[in-house]
């Protein structure tokens, strides 16, 4: 069933270039594909190609849930099972008597209400109050295919006093084409903590769409990173609420993209109560004939006094063909608040290169040693070095510094 | 070592060296000196390799090779080293990683191995006691917030580690306090061996009553105009240049 030819699809229409959110991310060129769902059932290790490790992160002991466009992978899966973890996919899910979804986001964009539309699976994850998960959990995507759409839908609730380390990664074989459309939902009960990770590392063709909704509660503490190692057309939305006082959220990101890849990412913070913190950082390099977009908002309600909200977005463009469009955008109401924003398009900084290349390092060496401390700042944030490490290793890789 | 000839450089259209030569052989040390403008810097630059300047004639020699030709690593890499001016700050990347690339570089370039760790840290010890650089600052971001004297030094340092065998110190005594210079001087002095050149530019007389030089030359309107022994420096400190401008066509170039 072609997704976008099934009349029943969806009721709203898909975004235009009219709309401010859409209108340097046109996805035209998606609506021409030929998209389906993949209709075969699970194919557990046989259906999956030997390219493409199931834990992407080897030194990496993790509890991980496999999906292979958007089907639980079974067999190549290994789910936590102690006391005081509930982590299941829904497709095996018996009760489902207190899913908060919020499901605002399939009522208001196009892209949201295909996902409700045609969701296969997700994760369905509970950690009890008080409890720390003792490893990260690694929920992998592959796409694999011709045509192929994935759509899942993962739920985390992280209650009161938990402490959780989730991994979300995509990866798409290089002679694959499609469209992943993913959401999660995830709550945040007071004085937890969650760190999320999503990295898309995806080869072949696939238009990519994501979208966390993430709601705090009083003293909780997101710390996210989204890092796009590769992609062809990637769409990274995040929109956190802090919904009681003291929250503290950090939520970095970098992107690197190369010949005419596309990379889009746009954040939410939403301060609606007092005494929260934000800390935001996306560092992006341009190169080849790449395109990309950062747009940031800042909420600052009118009950949130003493906000302190930071937020910094740094781009080198470093080929004549690239491009970026950035565009932070804060919205204050309360009268006690910190708020810092800063927004930079630029090149590599001569003097540096030079002073570097006057020692005797050359010039290919001299980029890669300002490239590591350009991303060093995202990357030492990171819940795990061997995480940190894998992610650096395979930038360093795609770019052969 | 080091034959300039007839150099000519501009930036823009602006012509700033016109038709400088000077010839440095192992083991001297030769002070310019010069007004503001004169071109100290840009000579500097040009020897580095910087591209933001344009050589439109002449030639420099280095130890029988065309260094013109030669990148700016590779200028480095055969043995040239400038300490800058105004050493640039580079934030997030670790002093010890910078130069353990460059000396590594280096080796690569000769031929070696990289070098082993426990050589290179003995080495590091070494040559930031020379110039007194704070372990603190040797594990830092490249001069990433060091004050004015602390990246001087830092210059020194590198310079100590790369063990050049021509090194160029563009105004390193500028903003240096006594105490500063003293240490600074005293690395550099450190470093001279029968094989190893220096040219020092420098604004101020003051450095070479610390670094004491085989030759001054002073540099006016982009060639050099008088040459003499270390004692030109201290009259250049009590009648100044213009003297030497107004009879400069008088006299000839070395």
């Amino acid at each position: 069933m072609s997704v976008f030819t099934d009349k029943f699809s969806a009721t709203l229409p898909p975004p235009t270039r009219r709309s401010e959110r859409w209108k340097y991310s046109p996805i035209a060129k998606l609506l021409k594909n030929d998209i389906s769902i993949s209709e075969e059932a699970a194919q557990g290790i046989n259906g999956w190609p030997e390219s493409v490790l199931p834990n992407p992160v080897i030194n990496l002991e993790v509890y991980i849930a496999v999906f292979k466009n958007g089907i639980f992978e079974e067999t190549l899966s290994d789910l936590p099972n102690s006391e005081g973890i509930e982590c299941i996919p829904f497709s095996k899910l018996e009760k489902s008597e207190d899913l908060e979804f919020s499901n605002i986001y399939s009522k208001k964009e196009w892209i949201g209400e295909l996902n409700e539309r045609y969701r296969q699976d997700g994760l369905y994850l509970k950690v009890h109050r008080n409890v720390k998960v003792d490893r990260p959990i690694i929920i992998h995507h592959l796409t694999d295919g011709t045509g192929v759409a994935s759509f899942p839908k993962h739920f985390i609730r992280v209650e009161e006093g938990a402490d959780l380390n989730i991994v979300v990664w995509s990866s798409a074989s290089d002679d694959s084409s499609g469209m992943y459309n993913g959401i999660l939902e995830a709550s945040l009960g007071p004085n937890s903590l969650l760190s999320l990770e999503k990295v898309c590392n995806e080869g072949g063709k696939v238009f990519h769409f994501s979208h966390e909704h993430i709601v705090q509660e009083r003293d909780s503490r997101l710390k996210m990173h989204t890092f796009t190692i590769k992609g062809d057309w990637v769409r990274n939305e995040l929109e956190i609420i802090s919904r009681g006082k003291g929250t503290d959220s950090v939520f970095n990101g970098a992107y690197l993209p190369v010949g005419t890849e596309h990379i889009d990412n746009h954040t939410t913070m939403d301060h609606t109560v007092s005494d929260g913190t934000s800390t935001e950082l996306y560092r992006g390099i341009m190169y080849g004939n790449s395109t990309g977009v950062f747009n940031g908002k800042v909420f600052v309600r009118k009950d949130a006094q003493r906000t302190n909200a930071f937020q910094q977005n740094t781009n080198i463009v470093a080929d004549r063909g690239a491009s970026i469009n950035a565009k932070p955008e804060l919205e204050i109401y309360a009268d006690d608040v910190k708020c810092a924003h800063g927004c930079t398009v630029g090149q590599f900084d001569l003097d540096a290169l030079f002073y570097l290349k006057s020692r005797g390092i050359d010039e290919k060496a001299a980029k890669a040693l300002l490239v590591e401390a350009f991303l060093a700042d995202v990357l030492s944030s990171v819940s795990c070095k061997e995480l940190s490490d894998e992610i650096m290793r395979l930038y360093t890789e795609r770019h052969e510094w | 070592m080091l034959k300039i000839n007839n150099l000519c450089a501009k930036v823009g259209d602006i012509e700033i060296l016109k038709g400088l030569t000077l010839e440095v052989k192992p083991g001297e040390l030769h002070a310019i000196m010069g007004p503001n403008g004169s071109g100290k810097s840009t000579l500097a630059a040009v020897l580095a390799g910087r591209d933001s300047f344009e050589v439109t004639s002449g030639s420099v020699n280095f130890d029988g090779i065309d260094l013109l030709e030669l990148e700016t690593s590779d200028r480095a890499r055969e043995g040239v080293f400038l300490a800058f001016q105004y050493p640039i700050e580079i934030p997030g990347v670790s002093n010890l990683n910078f130069m353990k690339a460059a000396l590594n570089a280096k080796r690569a370039h000769k031929g070696l191995e990289p070098i082993k760790a426990k050589d290179f840290l003995a080495k590091v010890k070494d040559c930031s006691s020379l110039v007194e650089l704070d372990g603190r600052l040797r594990d830092r971001s490249v001069n990433e917030g060091f004050s004015g004297g602390e990246k001087k030094r830092n210059e020194i340092f590198q310079m100590a580690m790369l063990e050049p065998k021509l090194a160029i110190l563009d105004e390193t005594d500028s903003g240096l306090d006594i105490d500063a210079l003293r240490v600074v001087s005293k690395g550099v002095n450190a470093m001279r061996s029968p094989d190893r050149s220096f040219i020092v530019i420098t604004h101020y007389q003051r450095l070479l009553d610390h670094i004491i030089p085989d030759f001054v030359h002073v540099l006016s309107d982009g060639c050099i105009v008088k040459s003499g022994g270390k004692e030109l420096a201290l009259e250049l400190e009590e009648k100044g240049y213009d003297w030497l401008k107004e009879s400069s066509h008088d006299i000839p170039n070395i």
